[in-house]
């Protein structure tokens, strides 16, 4: 659907993406995940074609788009402030793009309509200023806004990070059912992997202008491919040499568990290796609480289920299992792709 | 063929030539050429053999009476910023930081000057303190042996100017003192710190950049003072320069080039005060760095002496303040006699100081009663005084409105380029007149463009017959460039760079996302720029004063002409009358002007859908109610 190919952008003399190869499928929701200023958002605007880039090419369903106008490549954006006109009605809002292309009034007023009801937005809301409605609706009335021109491809960039905890997981659970039920192919940007990983069909996770790897939230979470996406997806015990070697693990190499894996007075297990710690201290989730242990030379986090009666305290004897398929190692300097 | 022509004309680009011309044809045509020919008249000026001397005129300037004109204009200036500060200081901290009973009046009455300034103002203040006034009428029926013409010369125009200058401090000064975080007062207070140290030690600090550009421009306006030392008789820079301009070689030693002197001194202070108030500003004096603020407190004052002493200074500031404003609107509706006793009465009201006419009767030397008819005309039946109101309309709207549109298409452009020097070129010639006195871009204007060898203008001399009005139109367009700049710049910067990116993925063009999304957003300061430039420019005095002519009798010339009315033919009490209904049109044309830029300019679509709704509803009741009264009666 989507593909980008050998792309470069530079920024006067700082290049900011180099050679970025990406191919989004049809109607797939893809992200693009990564800290500040690794390139994520300048990817997404590149396809959008606010960015030209220095050399690489951007197709869509096999036409080249590279040097295409913004207005004519048929992509919609969901901006991060939303970017709503102040000026106008939520009506006029939707009705921006159709009545820059000149279409009819009537057909104007059924599109905004029809788009409105599946967003669910009210007749009443519609009449309404931009900055009358709740962060949520605003959300909406962007989406609608980008989808009532019927666009290929949908592009949104980092739209919840504006909202408070609370909304922006609610609103989550909503952008995903209404791409499901738009079907519309999406690229999404965000630093949040959480959001991420929760949201996508594919993640693209981004590091300095570099794709570190491209795979599905379980790939990149369970199956780094290198030690920024291991650190950068989930908190992570990166194992010292004193617990690696007792592993017999390759000491060139940095090796790493997710704090799940790790078992806290668990049944003896014959592949995994047990050691002896004590807890330091712990954090009150909930759900699950996080504990820290004093293993050896190092402190390894743990999570364990919250069941209410096996909750250790600190100053307490443990023991940790560490099964050796869960350790994740990378050479000690890895290289970006 | 025809597909080569299209290609070769690009709309973007001619519209992009067009404009590049225009504002290098303005900078150069209407700003630096006129400057720089003053700045060469110095140096031009020929001797009695005629041979050219370019220091004649700065031997002159040294032997003769100039500099006294110059130490005056900086007496004043320097005398100002201490009696603006000290009473804009003390109007803010009684309205906004101490608990002063009827604070509200207190403040209506303090920014009174916000609706009458300048001309109006000094005219208002004339009608109270001059020979004539009602004050000095009263005091002389107390004191047959006081000087009658007691209110005139240096203390006259401080006095004038100290209560006319504080506008700023009232707008600027309050909201800086309203943004104070009242934490830290409250912190100073909670470690042992009494009121007074907390006002000099954690409140005044946090206004000192305000008040620094305050008295950057307080001084700056006292340097180039026009109408109070015109009208109340003091001998300062501005007024010299307008009179030198109107004088001739046959009267006097050169005084062109002497009047371009005092132009390029005024014009060396002003660069001086404002560069050393941008290296201030761009320093970076923030003014607070909390990030929840809590609401100021007003802080009683807990000595009961100093409370009383502290009301009793509010109120006299007052009086001070209100007692002009109210006598004129009081005898702009009182007859001839009423004005001239100086009496009110409510028998006397009458509207003929606004409309109509009617006959003057007077008694002669011989005691004998005759007649003038229609000799008493108000405001609006007046030829001279409409005559000066409808050009000072027409100037300043088209004047207003052309700045707007140079500013906003200059903005747009320059937002557009942000990262390109050109953009910056473009800027700071907009800004230039902001280092030039108004009275040198005025000066230059006339002497540069008053012959017929500027070829850019077509070898038209514009400063003859109407082509004067042209001349009036550039030099308020030019002079309000800057002040129009940086608001509508600040305007821009509110703009979500996000908008235009929306807008463009939509499918609008640059000019439809200019017109559509851009234009609305900063329409609301445009609109307020407009209306304050009309207001600034509807009564401004000093390049009237400049170009004053037949052709461009402006209303502030048309008032200053009453007051000399006044002087010359005896007391003539029409114009005084006219006088008073002119300040009280003046203020109610500034009053519904502020009211349109705060009242009605401020809404934006929430609020006006808001009251849309409103009144839909109240239609909806009326009508109910209607229906229901007519069916009652039916019944």
């Amino acid at each position: 659907m989507i593909e980008l190919k050998d792309i470069v952008v530079k920024f006067g003399d700082f290049e900011a993406l180099h050679n970025i190869n990406v191919e989004v499928r049809e109607g797939e929701f893809f992200t693009f995940l990564g800290p500040s200023g690794c390139g994520k958002t300048t990817t997404l605007r590149t396809i959008t074609g606010f960015i030209e880039p220095v050399s690489g090419t951007v197709s869509v369903k096999g036409v080249d788009i590279t040097h295409v106008p913004i207005e004519k490549r048929n992509i919609g954006i969901v901006f991060q402030s939303y970017a709503l006109f102040p000026s106008m009605t939520v009506y006029n809002n939707i009705a921006f793009g159709l009545k820059v292309q000149k279409l009819k009034k009537q057909e104007i007023d059924s599109k905004v309509r029809a788009i409105a009801r599946k967003v669910d937005l009210s007749d009443e809301q519609l009449e309404k200023a931009v900055s009358q409605l709740s962060g949520g609706q605003q959300q909406r009335v962007a989406i609608a806004r980008a989808l009532v021109t019927g666009p290929a491809i949908i592009c949104m960039d980092e739209p919840l990070s504006n909202l408070d905890a609370k909304l922006r997981v609610q609103l989550r659970n909503e952008l995903k059912k209404m791409q499901r039920d738009f079907g519309i192919t999406t690229i999404y940007v965000t630093h949040d992997q959480e959001e991420a990983l929760t949201l996508s069909d594919r993640i693209a996770v981004f590091n300095k202008g570099f794709i570190e790897q491209i795979g599905t939230p379980n790939e990149v979470y369970n199956h780094s491919k290198t030690e920024f996406v291991c650190n950068f997806i989930g908190d992570i015990n990166r194992l010292e040499s004193e617990v690696a070697a007792a592993m017999k693990l390759n000491p060139a190499q940095h090796h790493f568990v997710r704090l799940e894996r790790i078992r806290v007075n668990r049944p003896a297990d014959e592949s995994e290796l047990r050691l002896d710690g004590v807890i330091e201290s712990r954090e009150y989730y909930g759900l699950y609480i996080k504990y820290y242990i004093h293993v050896g030379s190092q402190t390894i986090k743990a999570i364990e289920k919250n069941d209410g009666i096996n909750i250790y305290e600190p100053g307490e004897k443990v023991t940790v299992g560490i099964h050796p398929v869960d350790v994740m190692s990378y050479d000690a300097a890895p290289d970006a792709n | 063929m025809h597909s080569k022509a299209s290609s070769w004309f690009k709309p973007n680009l001619l519209a992009k030539t067009f404009g590049i011309a225009f504002f290098v044809y303005l900078f150069f045509g209407f700003m630096l050429l006129p400057c720089l020919n003053t700045l060469t008249q110095i140096f031009t000026v020929k001797n009695a053999d005629g041979v050219t001397d370019p220091l004649a005129v700065i031997r002159f300037f040294f032997a003769g009476n100039m500099p006294k004109y110059v130490w005056n204009s900086l007496k004043l200036a320097l005398c100002l910023v201490l009696t603006v500060n000290i009473v804009g200081v003390s109007i803010v901290l009684l309205t906004e930081y101490f608990d002063i009973k009827g604070a509200k009046i207190l403040r209506l009455g303090y920014m009174t000057t916000l609706i009458y300034s300048g001309v109006a103002l000094v005219t208002g203040y004339l009608f109270l303190y001059d020979r004539d006034g009602i004050l000095t009428t009263w005091l002389y029926d107390m004191f047959p042996n006081m000087d009658r013409n007691w209110f005139s010369g240096f203390n006259a125009v401080l006095f004038t100017m100290t209560f006319a200058c504080t506008s700023n401090h009232a707008l600027f000064l309050r909201n800086a003192i309203r943004s104070i975080d009242y934490n830290t007062v409250e912190a100073a207070r909670n470690m042992g710190a009494k009121p007074f140290k907390v006002l000099m030690r954690v409140v005044f600090p946090t206004l000192i950049p305000t008040m620094f550009s305050l008295t950057v421009m307080t001084f700056i306006t006292g340097l180039c003072a026009m109408s109070a030392p015109t009208l109340l008789g003091y001998d300062s820079i501005n007024p010299e320069i307008v009179r030198l301009a109107g004088s001739s070689v046959a009267d006097e030693a050169f005084p062109q080039a002497r009047a371009a002197l005092l132009s390029i001194l005024l014009a060396m202070f002003t660069i001086i005060l404002l560069t050393v108030l941008s290296n201030y500003e761009r320093k970076g004096h923030y003014l607070s760095v909390s990030k929840t603020k809590a609401k100021l407190v007003k802080q009683k004052i807990t000595n009961p002496v100093a409370n009383v002493f502290a009301h009793i200074y509010a109120y006299v500031l007052f009086i001070i303040y209100m007692t002009p404003v109210v006598m004129i609107i009081l005898f702009a509706f009182q007859n001839y006699p009423a004005i001239r006793s100086k009496t009110l009465s409510l028998s006397d009201f009458t509207l003929i100081n606004f409309f109509g006419s009617q006959d003057y009767e007077f008694m002669t030397n011989r005691g004998k009663l005759k007649t003038r008819p229609d000799a008493i005309s108000g405001l609006f039946a007046n030829s001279d005084t409409v005559g000066g109101i409808r050009l000072s309309f027409v100037l300043s709207a088209l004047a207003a409105a052309l700045a707007c549109v140079i500013v906003v298409v200059a903005v747009n452009y320059i937002f557009k380029n942000r990262s390109k020097k050109r953009s910056t070129v473009l800027e700071y010639s907009l800004l230039f007149p902001w280092l030039l006195p108004t009275i040198l871009i005025c000066y230059s204007y006339r002497t540069f463009f008053n012959s017929e060898e500027v070829w850019y203008v077509f070898h038209t001399n514009l400063y003859m017959r109407e082509n004067v009005r042209f001349l009036i139109i550039m030099a308020y367009t030019v002079v309000k460039l800057p002040f129009a700049l940086r608001m509508i710049k600040a305007a821009f910067y509110a703009i979500d760079e996000e908008l235009e990116d929306a807008a463009r993925n939509l499918g609008a063009s640059g000019l439809v996302t200019f017109l559509r999304v851009k234009l609305p957003i900063v329409l609301p300061s445009v609109l307020a720029v407009f209306a304050l430039n009309f207001n600034a420019l509807f009564t401004e005095y000093d390049m009237s004063a400049t170009f004053h002519s037949s052709y461009g009798k402006t209303y502030a010339m048309v008032i200053q002409n009453m007051c000399a009315e006044e002087g010359r033919d005896g007391y003539n009490v029409n114009a005084s009358g006219r006088r008073c209904a002119s300040t009280v049109f003046i203020m109610l044309v500034s009053g519904l002007i502020l009211y349109l830029v705060y009242g009605v300019g401020a809404r934006d679509l929430a609020d006006r859908l808001a009251l849309k709704e409103k009144r839909r509803k109240r239609r909806e009741k009326i009508v109910a109610r209607l229906r229901g009264a007519s069916e009652k009666a039916a019944a």
